[in-house]
């Protein structure tokens, strides 16, 4: 005897598909945001330092939550005026150097080259007009706060890296920004 | 007896199993740059090997990396060579990678019917310089620390989706704690799957096919008796992928012993050297990267990819629509001395 309540063909090869579907797409889903890192929270004030701290002639280093190195430091004729210069290049994110003989920022990746404020006048980054970032920074009761992205589980709290130290180098009317002693040739 | 007890258990024909190894082949492939496809096959199994072996010491994490691969180099039995062999199997590998493709370029062996296999070529090529950057990255001292970034930042360059790859890629928005484990992963998990993947394709498509024939002017009858136009592949073209095969095992141990791989300095995300170069298969990409702006660059590059991985269907577009019938061979030979060119001049300059 024919039983009405069965399914079609049709209709049970539809339930099927959607049903895995359904299962596999929910599972490639979990497994996909697993994999992408947690979001960036944008705007996160970030403790450094006592601005006492920060030296006349030289610059503070500082680790964001989310791993950039910025360097912190005070104007020449402006000591109270306090800026946050990143060292990572715009163009594809190695370190740049402070050049102390041609005044200026050198990226030895794909030779891009800043100005002592961090803009860019030569190479790619000139070409694409990518300043060298800078960040806010706040005082609250001789505190130093700076706003930075901040990420979870990146590389934990942010962290002075750096302490100031005499043989820095001479900038002109600019924050300070560390400079690299680093002449090694990287080769294979 | 024995045969008896493994033919109930499995049922294989061996005169199947003959007449499906030994399929006749073409003449052209006594040459030695006809051989040239193998080279990287036989090349990946030394990897696979001397990876796996490897793996028994790595510890991918940015406080461990470096010090177990100074472990493997300097302390482990015979780790200097095993990490030689598996460096220099990898240079080789691109190496031979790149010869074969400009061998079935300039033969013009990718045209109709094998269009698709080229595509499967050319990711097989994609693979082998991401297993290579990959690698590198992996031994966590400065070229991988800022090989591995600039990897990112230019996937990070890309129109609409590059952010998001960035961050995939480095589990985070700058190299993290997350980074290296993630290299690993790819290096010795997801891409030799996926070259193992593409091999079969490549392979199976192959047989499928049949190999291109090409006939030279050494081939062609100069005598009373018609020569054969083929030749058996037991045993003799097994036998010269057994002397390749050889061959490059002798090469391999020269140049793991007399060129070590060394160690360079330690990964310091504060500072980047003053002379950085990757691989030398990355020059033509990394002095590309110093003529233009980021994103001009980026999407040239992925112009000139695209280019390559449907060359089959714009060289035939070419060849029925001009007369210019073997305009391939002079965008190939254009092609070459612009990536030897660039090659030449990022190799001779420090910046």
């Amino acid at each position: 005897m024919e039983d009405n309540n069965l399914p079609t063909r049709r209709g049970f090869m539809i339930a099927a598909c959607a049903s895995f579907a359904a299962a596999y797409g929910t599972f490639a889903a979990f497994m996909a945001r697993f994999l992408y890192p947690a979001e960036t929270a944008v705007g996160n004030w970030t403790y450094v330092s006592t601005v006492a701290r920060i030296p006349q002639d030289d610059a503070l280093v500082f680790r964001t939550p989310g791993g950039a190195i910025v360097n912190i430091a005070r104007s020449l004729d402006q000591p109270e005026r306090l800026m946050a210069l990143s060292s990572t290049c715009p163009h594809l994110g190695c370190q740049v150097h402070w050049e102390g003989h041609n005044q200026r920022f050198f990226c030895p990746c794909h030779n891009g080259i800043f100005d002592p404020t961090g803009k860019a006048i030569a190479g790619p980054p000139a070409d694409a007009g990518q300043s060298l970032l800078q960040y806010p920074l706040k005082e609250d009761g001789g505190l130093l706060f700076i706003d930075v992205p901040n990420e979870e589980l990146a590389m934990g709290q942010g962290e002075i890296l750096d302490a100031p130290s005499p043989a820095a180098c001479k900038l002109p009317q600019v924050p300070r920004v560390r400079s690299s002693t680093a002449s090694s040739r990287v080769s294979v | 007896m024995i045969g008896s007890w493994l033919q109930e258990r499995l049922p294989i024909q061996l005169d199947e199993l003959k007449e499906l190894t030994n399929e006749p082949v073409p003449n052209h492939l006594k040459r030695w740059w006809f051989a040239l496809g193998g080279t990287p096959a036989y090349l990946f199994v030394i990897q696979i090997i001397t990876g796996l072996l490897l793996a028994v010491y790595y510890r991918p994490s940015a406080e461990s990396a470096y010090e177990s691969v100074r472990y493997i180099t300097e302390s482990a039995t015979f780790g200097w060579y095993l990490r030689g062999v598996h460096r220099w199997a990898a240079t080789l590998m691109v190496a031979a990678v790149i010869l074969h493709q400009m061998r079935v370029y300039f033969t013009g062996a990718y045209r109709k019917p094998r269009e698709l296999n080229w595509m499967v070529g050319m990711c097989m090529l994609i693979c082998t310089l991401t297993l290579g950057f990959t690698g590198y990255s992996l031994v966590y001292e400065q070229l991988s620390y800022w090989g591995a970034t600039v990897g990112a930042n230019i996937a990070g360059g890309v129109p609409v989706v590059g952010d998001f790859i960035r961050r995939l890629m480095l589990g985070g928005d700058a190299y993290n704690v997350n980074t290296l484990p993630r290299f690993f992963v790819i290096h010795a998990a997801v891409l030799p799957m996926t070259m193992i993947f593409l091999i079969v394709v490549h392979i199976g498509i192959i047989r499928l096919q049949g190999v291109t024939e090409y006939e030279f002017e050494d081939d062609k009858d100069d005598g009373p008796e018609e020569k054969a136009k083929t030749f058996n592949f037991f045993p003799d073209h097994l036998l010269t992928e057994l002397s390749l095969g050889l061959s490059l095992m002798v090469l391999l141990s020269f140049l793991a012993t007399v060129f070590p791989p060394l160690l360079g300095p330690p990964a310091d995300p504060l500072t980047t050297p003053e002379v950085i170069k990757p691989e030398w298969f990355f020059y033509v990409a990394f002095r590309w990267l110093k003529l233009f702006s980021g994103t001009a660059a980026i999407l040239s590059m992925g112009f000139v990819v695209f280019v390559m991985f449907t060359w089959p269907f714009i060289d035939a577009s070419i060849r029925k629509r001009t007369r210019f019938t073997e305009a391939s061979v002079w965008i190939g030979i254009f092609g070459v001395l612009a990536i030897v060119g660039l090659t030449i001049w990022e190799a001779v300059v420090a910046h």
